[in-house]
């Protein structure tokens, strides 16, 4: 054939601008180029050669060489998750989506950069299927992310992140609650949180063990791919610019009531709030009618003033949330030499009073063409975050925000403590319990501050036309250290406390790859690779303690009146691992994948350390197949694959070991460690099936795509808890099965497309149904979660994540057993009260492009499920919410009684409403009588007090169970980019500016007072809310500007 | 390679091997915790016997609990006392040092019967050895008290005192001499605790011990305790009242007594109340109209110092049980004698001048009953255990004695409580051995009496 110099252009088709960096070259053969900064390119190919155009985020192509024909004006299409558009897959390795057998689905950068969420997870809620993201409870913490439901029962089940080729942890450490319960009960953000959402070019999310097989062990649970932003083919000085403001307010309060304050049986007067007056030790709303009548309280000194509501004196506390987001990025590219280098600032004050934090990151990306085959890829990330003060959560007296406020008195003016606590006064509403809360949120704090490093050096070497040698090395480092700061005078801690937890983490990935292509004829070619990795992780973990400050106000370790407590522990881990994979595609329409990866872990047994595990998928486009051209039917793809990943155990868990304490009086205490380990451990393994189809008609105009997957994981490696008798708490085996099915749709519609205006609805939905089918011999649940009395189970025969808790006792006929004193007898065994894994999940994007304006609407809805409130459970117990004031009073529907002779432990007696009680006794009017029968069949009729009767259903945990389902407003999103004929002029290639909403509504729910989107951390135990802090609504303010 | 996976995985943060003297420490101090903590003292069994009331959140002392409420004196005994006992039983063994065995075996002994006393039926024989056990049957009481004597038995012919020496005892400071009284007075315990039942078994058992010649505890000074240190080591109720002084006051029902019989303990066992200053008790178990904290009487000072001991047995202890063996005619002891030495010894205990022990023992109402043996020991054993809940709480419902009315607004139709539940996991980890216990044993229900409780 002849040889013929080949030349072109390549422009966006909606802007009609040149794109650079995109990748030129002839199909099987290792002859390639990029367009350069005008979108140009030149390279030389022969006759009837396919040249293969394509660059991630754009439909790719496919150009026959002819002789007449060596100009070529090519115009790329932005691809929206369509057909033939180019994927990063595992490894690093762009592919065209077609070529795939399994599913994958990817983000592009604007989709995670305007969004500007504190917590990058959250940028992936309801916009990809089958992803399950729970957000962080209050504007900071964890998130929480999940692929295609949990397969492991016990283990890690979110999913490995990967940065340009470079793992990266995403482990929360949530800090010993043995050492200290004050600093473990925050919600540290998990660590991914450190990337800066502008340095990602796009986030790939590979769905399941299918896409996954090459990352082995950690990838049983999906992949999310990052990829950075390079200078390949900057234009212009190459300096963009973004700035990013958004507020933050609550999303939700409890509804409370404003009808009663402080107290218990209607009596309270405040003498020391600690039970010095009458009931001024008890934190509840059972109190007084808020009528204005003169009692004396915290801020009266004494004097009697009037008992009123303060409605908002909860919302008042808080703060209207503010984050700053400003970055700027330099890049640059010419033949031999392209880098980026992009630094960020974020800085966020949250909406709790004194919470705050901080970060700063820089990233550094290089590509340096050594020689014409010798290329050096480098990437280098610091990020520095620093947080002054993390809100506290959960029930911890001496830091929670919400335990104090559902523990509360209604009638309590949160400014007066304000005020208070300003002027130097520790004095607080009840002093049995809790301080002041602007004492709690100034003077006991939680700071933490991360420094990172990733980086990674890679150099490839093209050896000879289709061979190349690649040899990767990558590091991520990070220390993360807290102080935890508990003041002198604190209630309960009276000396005060300071903790130090530092945490290092390491993990170096060392891999070294051969790639191999080659076109075996005129219908097939082959793509092949070898490789090896050797990944070696370590954490180190040094956490101390001083119980009891020898002075107030100094945090310093050394000043403690009591030896210190201290913590710490070092592990270390090693993989080793060769893996290969080979495709083959025949013409370009049927392609055959398969991968194999065999590891040798250090923490299994010698003989059981080695395991194998491969994969095989395939994918045929039929349209091409078959020949189908037709206007309605464009592009259908069938895919199906099968694979299996083999997961390891975590460091030490083979052998049994005896711990230490500090000594008593000069003796040291050993103990034996309350896991029984196993010497005998094996591998974790999940298999995977799945299949699907993807289908685009009329011009893509209306886009389909389906995936069915079935997933078993067995032999897993749990540490089931064993009764106590045994003298452990629990034992690690190998055991249990659990079965994940499910089947994720995505449909893309383009109803209107025209030269200015383009609306496009991209919805997506899946289902994961889950069953625990055994654990380990007659063991029949493991716990994966508790709070109070309500446990979340893996339970054999039920879904993953049942919620299992005390609930009413009933009679055949369903109706709830009542006590001889009118109070409903709870069940002596606990029950099933649902799960809490979702039944679907979907999401609706509605976007809108007119001319340089767009608009995009995501709505995503979790449907099915159940959630355990502790935050109804408790505010129905101290009778602050709203849901209490039925029957709390006549006008409330209350019934009148009273004591005969006053005698308040006698049977109550029920009177006609205002009619006045025999002998002068009091009359009471918060009268309830509690729907159910009696043992022997007759409907109950004792009549008892309002906070007897509420205060008694809160012993059934199944009365604040609820359905967690919820549609949400997550997201508007409004651009507008700035014509270039007003913004040539200052020099400037582009300029957009938008206004982004984020958890802007929450348009369903079914649970009342709280956000049914909560979690306390991002492990598994799931479905419980207790105390959590409210959400957040997000409106922020974004411009970027290209030089 | 191999070389380097091998040596990652050597965990370098805890040790593969055991030190007998270091986990005989641990044993004896989270079991004395969990024994005098709030969980099963102050929350539970000093509020059931009286001794104590609270009066703020009020469940417990209205008898309202969950399945979860006595999950720690389970967990702890088992999983933190019998594993480690068991773990220096084989050492001992393995390093020829009987001594060690003895005493492990004299501590697992007090864990069992603590934990029997409470539950009722319990694992024994398959306790705490996993690698045969998963799912450990449980025993009946009669069987765990039996087991326990003989155990008891094999402990007493294991210590010697000019055997191997031992380290880590931080009750006896290492003194063999101290432990074998420790034993036969565990023995004398438990032969009191069957001998509504087995009464044969009772005399034997006290036979076997006169026989043996060691003797029981014979003076204060000889008391199985755990003195605590200063704070982190402090006593449990202690640190309690530092963090939370206002949830507890001593009981009406104790103080209407002591003042009743003009107790020198009385200002021992309570302060005065802050408003009144005069010494005044929380009624057990209001659900309404609780009392403000300075209108009742905190605990004594004495009970809330960071030194103050948990005691296991008291000398005054062990004479009432030689009283009480005595008046039931399982020894050739004169009742009587004893049980005014056991009123002395626990008199002397709390530093009474010996003018005021004169007096107190002079009064009628204190002098020992003949004719109602059980009443005499029963009351004044009640007043001699303060403090000790567990302990109180068992003679109590074994003796009958002192009568206690229930708390005011008492969940239980009446009752007080004469057993715990069994931890709510065991539901789900053990349910054959629960289920069966249960069958045998009654409802799981704080109002089934156990085997022991005759009436």
């Amino acid at each position: 054939a002849q040889s013929v110099k080949i030349s072109g252009v390549i422009t966006e088709k909606a802007t009609g601008q040149a794109i650079p960096g995109v990748s030129v070259s002839v199909k099987g053969g290792s002859n390639g180029t990029q367009t350069n900064a005008d979108g140009k390119f030149s390279l030389s190919a022969n006759e009837n050669d396919i040249l293969r155009i394509f660059s991630i985020g754009y439909n790719a192509q496919e150009i026959k060489i002819t002789s007449g024909n060596t100009t070529l004006n090519i115009i790329l299409e932005e691809s929206q998750n369509a057909l033939s558009e180019v994927v990063v897959t595992a490894l690093n390795i762009p592919k065209e989506k077609k070529s795939l057998g399994y599913a994958v689905q990817e983000l592009k950068s604007k989709d995670i950069a305007e969004a500007r969420e504190v917590n990058l997870v959250n940028a992936l809620a309801g916009k990809i299927a089958g992803v399950q993201v729970t957000n962080s409870q209050g504007d900071m913490g964890s998130s929480r992310i999940i692929i295609r439901g949990e397969t492991s029962i016990s283990g890690n089940n979110q999913p490995l992140f990967i940065i340009d080729g470079v793992p990266v942890d995403n482990t929360q450490t949530l800090g010993n609650s043995a050492i200290s319960a004050t600093s473990a009960s925050r919600d540290y953000a998990n660590p991914i949180s450190d990337i800066n959402p502008d340095d990602i070019e796009s986030m790939s999310v590979l769905k399941g063990p299918n896409a996954a097989a090459l990352y082995g062990s950690r990838a049983a649970a999906g992949v999310v791919l990052i990829t950075t932003k390079k200078g390949k083919g900057s234009q212009g000085l190459g300096i963009s610019v973004t700035s990013n403001t958004t507020f933050s307010s609550l999303l939700i309060l409890p509804d409370y009531q404003n009808s009663y304050g402080q107290g218990a049986n209607g009596e309270f007067s405040y003498k020391d709030g600690a039970g010095g007056g009458l009931n001024d030790g008890v934190d509840e709303s059972w109190g007084p009618r808020l009528d204005g009548r003169l009692i004396p309280q915290f801020n009266s000194n004494g004097v009697a003033v009037p008992f009123v509501a303060h409605p908002d004196n909860v919302k008042s506390y808080f703060n209207t949330g503010r984050t700053l987001n400003n970055g700027i990025a330099f890049s640059g590219s010419n033949e031999k030499f392209d880098y980026r280098l992009s630094y960020n600032n974020m800085d966020q004050k949250g909406v709790i009073p004194n919470s705050s934090q901080s970060k700063n990151s820089f990233l550094f990306n290089s590509s340096y063409k050594i020689t014409p085959k010798l290329t050096l890829n480098t990437y280098a990330n610091y990020v520095n975050s620093s947080a002054d003060n993390i809100p506290g959560s959960g029930g911890k007296r001496s830091t929670s925000t919400m335990l104090q406020f559902t523990w509360f008195g209604r009638q309590v003016d949160v400014t007066q403590l304000k005020s208070l606590y300003e002027n130097g006064q520790n004095i607080n509403w009840n002093n049995s319990y809790y301080s002041n809360p602007y004492f709690v949120a100034y003077e006991n704090t939680v700071g933490q501050v991360r420094n990172r490093l990733i980086g990674s050096a890679e150099l490839n070497y093209k050896i000879i036309d289709g061979l190349s040698a690649n040899f990767r090395t990558g590091n991520d480092n990070y220390t993360d250290r807290r102080k935890t700061k508990i003041a002198y005078g604190t209630n309960g801690t009276p000396f005060g406390s300071y903790e130090e937890d530092a945490y290092t983490f390491n993990e170096n990935n060392t891999e070294a790859r051969l790639d191999y292509t080659k076109k075996l004829n005129k219908d097939f070619s082959l793509d092949v690779l070898l490789g090896g990795n050797m990944r070696t992780s370590t954490l180190e973990n040094n956490d101390q303690l001083a119980s009891k400050l020898a002075v107030a106000g100094l945090y310093t370790l050394s000043n403690s009146r009591d030896p210190l407590i201290s913590y710490n522990y070092y592990t270390k881990q090693k993989v080793y691992s060769a893996f290969s994979s080979a495709q083959l595609s025949f013409r370009n329409y049927a392609y055959l994948n398969l991968t194999a990866r065999n590891d040798w872990s250090s923490t299994l047994p010698v003989e059981n350390r080695s395991y194998f595990y491969p994969s095989v998928n395939g994918s045929l486009i039929l349209t091409e197949a078959f020949d189908i051209k037709s206007d309605a039917l464009t592009f259908a793809k069938l895919r199906g694959g099968w694979s299996k990943v083999g997961k390891d155990a975590t460091p030490y868990q083979l052998m049994n070991t005896y711990g230490f304490i500090a000594p008593f009086d000069g003796n040291p205490q050993q103990y034996a460690n309350p896991v029984d380990l196993n010497a005998n451990l094996k591998p974790e393994t999940t298999k995977s099936t799945e299949a699907g189809f993807e289908l685009g008609f009329f011009k893509n105009r209306l886009r389909f795509d389906a995936s069915v997957y079935n997933t078993n994981s067995i032999n897993q490696i749990l540490s089931l808890d064993v009764s106590p008798t045994t003298g452990y708490s629990s034992k690690l085996v190998n055991g249990g099965t659990i079965n994940n099915k499910g089947v994720e749709l995505q449909l893309g519609i383009t109803p209107i497309k025209t030269t200015n205006f383009t609306w496009d609805i991209n919805t997506n939905f899946s289902s994961n149904k889950s069953r625990v089918k055994s654990l380990y011999g007659d063991i029949q649940s493991y716990v994966l979660g508790s709070d109070g009395t309500v446990q979340i189970l893996a339970a054999v025969g039920q879904p993953y994540g049942t919620i299992f808790g005390t609930a009413y006792e009933r009679n055949a006929s369903g109706q709830i057993l009542v006590d001889a004193d009118g109070t409903p007898v709870i069940s002596a065994s606990k029950k099933v009260l649902g799960k809490y894994t979702p039944n679907w999940l979907g999401g609706i994007t509605n976007s809108f492009t007119y001319k340089r304006i767009n608009l995009s609407v995501l709505v995503d809805a979790h449907v099915g499920g159940k959630i355990y409130s502790g935050t109804n459970n408790t505010g129905i117990y101290t009778g602050v919410l709203a849901s209490t004031l039925p029957g709390r009073g006549t006008e409330n529907g209350g019934l009148s009684y009273y004591f005969p002779g006053n005698d308040n432990t006698a049977r109550a007696v029920q009177i006609a409403a205002g009619s006045a009680a025999p002998g002068g006794a009091k009359v009471y009017d918060d009268g309830m009588v509690f729907n159910g029968v009696l043992a022997d069949g007759t409907a109950n009729s004792r009549i008892i007090s309002a906070s007897q009767y509420y205060k008694s259903t809160t012993n059934a945990d199944e009365s604040t169970v609820y359905s967690a389902t919820y549609v949400k407003l997550r997201e508007i999103k409004l651009g507008y980019t700035l014509p270039q004929q007003w913004i040539k002029s200052v020099g400037l290639q582009s300029a957009t500016v938008s206004v982004v909403g984020r958890n802007l509504l929450i348009i369903h729910k079914e649970v009342p007072n709280i956000d049914p989107e909560t979690a306390f951390n991002t492990g598994n135990g799931q479905g419980l809310e207790d105390l959590t802090l409210p959400g957040v609504r997000n409106i922020g303010f974004n411009i970027n500007l290209k030089f | 390679c191999k070389k380097s996976l091998d040596e990652s995985n050597i965990n370098p943060n805890a040790s593969e091997n055991a030190q007998p003297d270091y986990l005989l420490t641990a044993a004896i101090k989270a079991n004395a915790d969990t024994y005098w903590g709030t969980a099963n003292n102050l929350g539970a069994s000093l509020l059931f016997v009286q001794h104590i009331a609270k009066i703020q959140y009020t469940d417990p002392d209205r008898y309202i609990f969950t399945n979860a409420s006595f999950s720690d004196l389970w967990s702890v005994g088992y999983a933190k006392g019998i594993i480690n006992l068991n773990q220096i039983i084989k050492l001992a063994d393995a390093a020829s040092n009987p001594n060690y065995k003895g005493v492990a075996l004299v501590l697992r002994s007090w864990i069992f019967t603590t934990l029997t006393d409470q539950y009722g039926d319990i694992p024994y024989t398959q306790a705490g050895n996993i690698d045969e056990y998963l799912l450990p049957k449980y025993d009946a009481q009669r069987d765990v008290y039996l087991g326990i004597l003989a155990d008891l038995k094999t402990a007493q012919d294991a210590l010697d005192p000019s055997g191997k020496a031992i380290a880590g005892d931080i009750i006896y400071a290492n003194s063999i001499a101290s432990w074998k009284k420790f034993a036969n007075s565990l023995r004398l315990r438990v032969a009191l605790r069957i001998a509504d039942r087995e009464p044969e078994l009772a005399r034997q058992t006290i036979a076997a011990v006169a026989a043996e010649g060691t003797g029981y505890i014979s003076a204060n000074s000889e008391t199985a305790q755990l003195a605590y240190k200063a704070s982190p080591n402090q006593n449990p109720i202690s640190n309690l009242f530092d963090t939370r002084p206002d949830e507890y006051r001593v009981s009406k029902t104790l103080i209407d007594q002591l003042t009743a019989l003009n107790d020198p303990r009385l200002a021992i066992y309570a302060q005065k109340a802050v408003a009144t200053q005069t010494y005044t008790g929380a009624a057990n178990g209001l659900s309404a109209n609780l009392p403000g904290k300075d209108q009742v009487s905190k605990l004594g000072t004495y009970f809330i110092a960071p030194t103050a001991p948990a005691v296991i047995i008291s000398y005054a202890e062990v004479l009432f049980d030689r009283a009480e063996a005595a008046a039931r005619g399982l020894s050739g002891e004169n009742a009587a004698t004893l049980y005014s030495q056991a009123v002395e010894a626990s008199l002397t205990q709390y530093g009474v001048s010996t003018a005021d022990i004169t007096a107190y023992k002079a009064s009628a109402a204190v002098q020992y009953n003949s004719a109602n043996y059980k009443k005499s020991i029963g009351d004044q054993k009640w007043i001699a255990l303060y403090g000790q809940g567990l302990e109180a709480w068992t003679e109590w419902r074994r003796l009958d004695y002192p009568q206690l009315s229930p708390a005011v607004a008492g969940a239980l139709n009446g009752a007080i409580p004469v057993r715990y539940i069994y931890p709510g996991t065991e539901q789900s980890l053990n349910p054959n051995g629960y289920k069966a216990a249960v069958a045998h044993q009654g409802a799981d229900a704080l109002t089934t009496k156990l085997w022991f409780d005759v009436n």
